[in-house]
């Protein structure tokens, strides 16, 4: 029974904590014993705030019996990645140089989703300071793939992913800086959401590239990915970057119609070195909304050739202004593929950087000028399979290449113009899970929300669980 | 004269250590062949979104 309840959605879970069928308690009991059960294998927890999170699930249960339920994530037990501020708790950042660093307040997620009524589990792991995708940290531990326990779970919010894939967090938030939502998601068959730049409140979340980075939802469902941004998304003064944007009804706008939605294909660069498996699994994936009356257009961004490049200088750069007095004095402290990173960030010239931007301008006009003609773009999360841990290098097609290089492609696009990227688990391939990746305009998020429902609608997953689950 | 990524480095105080050289070189020309020379970019008249708000972030 444990295991069945830590295995359900937020969607199921929400109307049986509302009519008081099931309680808070029972569920967040259900969700710590997961957590137990599996930290020893997939180490995705960082700590556990046992006796709190037991504390706030009768506090919920205490509300909702009062007659004072709060919405869908009321009672919801969560994990949080760890370099989102809790007041008064340690925020590793999962490093060695912050591992005593204790914040003087709450992020603003976090006192949204304390306002929601969720309950904290504790915090999960990442990649050191968010600068990776393995999340094989050299002080925690690798924390593993629900699917294949030799395989990475992706990152940097990889403890989210497997988090959530193995039930030990109902749902999580990650941050994403050049897809570190999106691909974890990908890896281990979960939902994840980055939503428009400015739409969500980075206050009190330790950054990785300023202008790049946002935080969103990591979920079993796309409509529990609508119902945690619904909860997380507005304006917040304190965030620099944040946008006064109509906030939709992103639930309410899921309706599974994609009826005369255009979906737009760009083959040059989202369909250009793609492991067969997974480029198989996305157009079938797109011929699925074409069988529901979707239309499909072939795009062209021209500007996307130079979009790695523009990606790997902006986030270099940025990254290693934000460590650079560390790196001045305590180099050995961290892991040895960051610092070799944040090296090579203190490599660009400034004169670099603001070519980058000019790319970066021009990629957005590009894109506004694909969505002039269609209203979503679909294309692979990712181009590769999860590597085994421990290895850089990823395998495409039977060639060797460059795990970091090729890992964020097609993610990186979405940090660069700041537009919104939805990821859908669509299948298996090889064993593990693969993602479909939903892209719109600015602030567009009900409507890729709702593609990706439609899709979710096929059931493409089937009743697959990773075994832990089970 | 062009000067070495390990000069580049300590020159700004910081200490690459040895077995990352040969990587870091790796990766800069990976890079530089990634940028190539930007043709159909507007480099030399893009204006770009570089935001000089007086009186700070959020001004209500």
């Amino acid at each position: 029974m444990s295991k069945e309840l830590a295995a359900k959605s937020v969607e199921e879970l929400a109307p049986l904590i509302k009519d008081k069928s099931l309680s808070p308690v029972e569920l967040t009991e259900a969700v710590l014993q997961q957590a137990d059960d599996t930290q020893g294998e997939i180490n995705a927890y960082m700590e556990i705030y046992r006796d709190e999170a037991l504390d706030m699930a009768k506090q919920a249960e205490t509300d909702i019996n009062n007659g004072n339920y709060k919405g869908m994530y009321h009672g919801i037990p969560m994990g949080i990645k760890d370099n989102v501020y809790f007041k008064d708790k340690v925020s590793t950042m999962s490093s060695k140089i912050h591992k005593d660093f204790v914040s003087d307040h709450d992020a603003t997620v976090i006192t949204k989703l304390r306002e929601a009524g969720v309950v904290f589990t504790g915090k999960v792991s990442m990649h050191e300071y968010a600068w990776g995708i393995t999340n094989n940290n050299p002080h925690y531990g690798a924390v593993k793939n629900p699917w294949n326990h030799e395989k990475i779970p992706g990152g940097s919010s990889g403890g989210s992913g497997a988090a959530v894939a193995v039930g030990s967090s109902v749902a999580s938030l990650g941050t994403d800086t050049a897809g570190s939502i999106r691909i974890p998601s990908s890896a281990c068959g979960i939902v994840g959401l980055k939503q428009t730049h400015g739409l969500v409140s980075k206050y009190g979340v330790y950054p990785l590239a300023w202008s790049l980075d946002h935080v969103g939802p990591m979920t079993k469902t796309v409509k529990d990915a609508a119902g945690l941004l619904q909860i997380i998304a507005g304006y917040d003064k304190q965030d620099p970057t944040s946008v006064k944007a109509p906030i939709d009804d992103y639930v309410g706008s899921i309706t599974g119609n994609v009826k005369d939605l255009v979906i737009g294909v760009n083959e040059e660069y989202f369909f250009n070195e793609v492991d067969s498996g997974i480029e198989k699994l996305v157009r079938n994936a797109i011929d699925e909304l074409v069988k529901q009356g979707a239309k499909v257009k072939e795009v062209k961004i021209p500007t996307l050739k130079y979009a790695e490049w523009a990606e790997l200088v902006t986030s270099l750069s940025e990254a290693s202004a934000i460590h650079h007095s560390d790196m001045l004095t305590r180099p050995d402290d961290f892991g040895n593929d960051i610092r070799m990173l944040f090296e090579l960030g203190e490599l660009p010239s400034a004169v670099e950087y603001l070519q980058a931007q000019q790319v970066r301008r021009q990629l957005k006009q590009d894109f506004q000028k694909a969505f002039n003609e269609v209203d979503i773009l679909m294309m692979p999360t990712l181009p590769v399979l999860p590597n085994d841990i421990g290895d850089d290098w990823a395998d495409l097609n039977g060639k060797k290449v460059d795990l970091i290089d090729n890992i964020i492609r097609f993610t990186g696009p979405g940090n660069l113009t700041g537009l919104p990227g939805l990821s859908v688990p669509c299948g298996f391939s090889n064993g593990l899970p693969v993602g479909l990746q939903i892209m719109g305009p600015a602030f567009s998020e009900a409507t890729i929300l709702n593609a990706g429902y439609a899709f979710e609608q096929t059931n493409p997953m089937g009743n697959n669980k990773p075994e832990l689950l089970k | 004269m062009s000067l070495s990524i390990k000069q580049l480095l300590e020159n700004k105080g910081i200490k690459p250590r040895e077995e990352h050289l040969e990587i870091l070189e790796g990766r800069r020309k990976g890079m530089a062949e990634l940028r190539g020379d930007l043709s159909g970019v507007a480099i030399d008249d893009a204006d770009i979104g570089m935001r000089n708000i007086p009186g700070g972030d959020h001004v209500e």
